[in-house]
């Protein structure tokens, strides 16, 4: 079972347990007959806008979304 | 107008001790003592704001002998799935295998991984899969389960479980950066636990 | 767009809304009760008034139908965020909730909302994020801010712009979910060093009642050195761990696991006293409109009867002049 490694694999691979805990999820949601897969997948939806700071100034922000702008 | 506005809205915060119609209980009690003091000795004038004990349901101390019943909240971020729910036995999918809860169980915390929790009432076995979470179990036989997601057997399309198996299989295969592998391995566990949990 | 028209409404009429009675005002300038009057003096001078009537008309559709979007918005979020209530409280009942922890690299995660006109829900996330900043500054201690949303950010870069770290905006796109503010998480612990974070926000308590609240989120190593000393978590030791190899492990992935569900249930509770505070910031202007409108037609009224009595009066002495 690769979970029960030492250092589980996805933290070797950069991800925190929030990313692996939201991919299983994902994973599930996906698995899911309709109407209950069409209901959950549209329940979670990313769109944000970040932008990091440096020196008491803005950096130029990033949007992060799953959905193509329109 | 505006200054209005705002004028009635503070004559509403000064009411702010009143009971809430929310779903929380007020525990005044139980506030940081020390953090209250250190915010009135350096900023008097500002009230000290809450801290999350304030709002929580308090719970029992441990019993002298162990209770009949295990008292379990089941939780979802979008659902407070089962809460304060006395059942007989948990089954709780940990990393290191299933593990059964009855009461009185020693104090845990255990790692969830995707697979099947079953909640244990008289004869009523009700079974979820969750892709998960954590499980702690607390000496005085409470159980809190927090999933990211959790859903009943029968909502789980077995056709899209076999694709899903078969296509990430294929991704571990040509996968080439660690990123990628750790995405199908995922993508491989997770439906392979879903696939043994509707056929076993 | 109805903000903006509400704020040019607003500011094209600043003056007689902040005298204390617009009435008078109205009255002295207006009412020529003394001076006989002539004709076209009296169309103005209703005209005057019959514009300020329509433009407090407007001003109260607008607070009314922000109102009702404000109402209706808040119906969905609040279930949401009652929902939320029940995935922190497990965390806070194995790690304790510690305001008063004593660390080096403190992060204050301050909740606010995209958009004003919501009475002073953002204010006051501010006021407390600087309060902790004070409380827990001190030589060779560090103090950062992670700001959400617009309104905060504005309020938070004229004094220490040099602390703010990350800012993100424009959470409310979608209706807000788990998976987005875990998103969200992810991306602060990705790119901000902490020992503590504290995560500053109102909590909804009801429609006119929300409490500014502190959520204290520690490392994984302040809790595994605070378990071990037995301070605050010295009862975290009694607990058996499941789970990965070691107990480091676990606890990281518990306490990243925590923030994002501490972090989920704050920005809902947030955005829910927001939808609170705006419906009833624009019911209480929705209401000084109405008042004011009803003593401009009073006035209205009374001008056109003093006109109309003035005239009648004229004609009627003029009358009784050719008569006598």
């Amino acid at each position: 079972m690769a979970s029960n490694a030492a250092a589980p694999f996805w933290r070797s691979a950069g991800m925190t347990y929030i990313t692996y805990s939201n991919l299983c999820a994902n994973l599930v949601r996906n698995c899911l007959k309709e109407p209950y897969k069409a209901e959950a997948l549209s329940r979670e939806k990313v769109h944000y806008s970040i932008s990091k700071w440096a020196d008491g100034k803005p950096q130029k922000p990033t949007i992060r979304s799953d959905t193509p702008e329109n | 107008m505006f200054r209005h506005g705002s004028r009635s809205l503070s004559r509403a915060s000064t009411m702010r001790w009143r009971r809430p119609f929310s779903t929380d209980l007020p525990a005044e009690a139980t506030k940081d003592s020390n953090f209250v003091e250190a915010w009135r000795k350096s900023i008097p004038a500002v009230e000290p704001p809450s801290t999350p004990s304030v709002f929580m349901a308090t719970r029992p101390t441990t019993p002298s002998s162990i209770p009949s019943k295990l008292t379990i909240n089941f939780v979802l971020p979008y659902s407070s799935e089962l809460s304060g729910k006395e059942v007989d036995m948990v089954i709780i999918p940990a990393t290191t295998g299933q593990m059964g809860v009855l009461p009185g169980h020693v104090a845990t915390i255990a790692e969830l991984k995707p697979g099947i929790l079953s909640v244990h009432e008289g004869n009523d076995v009700s079974k979820y899969f969750v892709s998960g979470g954590f499980a702690y179990v607390h000496a005085n036989s409470f159980a809190d389960i927090i999933a990211v997601e959790a859903v009943p057997l029968d909502r789980i399309d077995p056709n899209l479980v076999q694709k899903g198996l078969t296509d990430f299989a294929q991704k571990l295969n040509t996968a080439s950066t660690d990123v990628e592998k750790a995405e199908a391995q995922i993508g491989v566990d997770v439906h392979s636990a879903l696939n043994a949990a509707l056929t076993g | 767009m109805a903000m903006a028209a509400l704020r040019r409404e607003g500011r094209r009429f600043a003056t007689p809304l902040i005298s204390p009675n617009p009435a008078t005002v109205f009255r002295s300038s207006i009412i020529p009760s003394e001076e006989p009057v002539l004709s076209g003096v009296r169309c103005i001078s209703t005209q005057v008034v019959r514009n300020r009537m329509k433009s407090v008309k407007n001003i109260q559709k607008i607070t009314k139908a922000m109102k009702m979007v404000a109402a209706s918005k808040l119906r969905a979020i609040q279930t949401r965020a009652e929902n939320s209530r029940g995935l922190w409280q497990p965390f806070t009942a194995l790690l304790g909730d510690t305001p008063s922890i004593d660390v080096k690299k403190n992060v204050i995660v301050t909740i606010s909302a995209d958009k004003g006109l919501c009475g002073g829900i953002n204010s006051t996330s501010v006021k407390i994020s600087r309060v902790m900043h004070k409380l827990n500054s001190g030589p060779d201690k560090e103090n950062k801010y992670v700001v959400l949303g617009e309104k905060a950010k504005a309020q938070l870069v004229r004094d220490s712009k040099k602390d703010i770290e990350l800012v993100m905006t424009e959470l409310q796109k979608n209706p807000l979910n788990y998976t987005q503010v875990s998103v969200m998480a992810d991306d602060i612990l990705k790119n901000v060093e902490f020992d503590a974070l504290r995560i500053v926000y109102n909590k909804f308590q009801s429609v006119v009642s929300f409490l500014p609240t502190v959520s204290t989120v520690l490392s994984p190593e302040v809790v595994e050195r605070e378990a071990e000393s037995g301070g605050k978590l010295g009862d975290l030791d009694l607990y058996e761990i499941e789970g990965a190899e070691t107990k480091g492990e676990v606890l990281q992935n518990l306490t990243e696991f925590q923030f994002s569900c501490m972090m989920y249930n704050a920005v809902l509770e947030n955005a829910t006293s927001e939808q609170g505070a705006r419906m009833s910031a624009m019911d209480s202007s929705s209401r000084n409109a109405g008042d004011m409108l009803d003593r401009l037609t009073l006035t209205y009224n009374r001008t056109r009867q003093a006109s109309i009595t003035t005239e009648l009066i004229e004609i009627i002495s003029g009358a009784s002049a050719l008569e006598g």
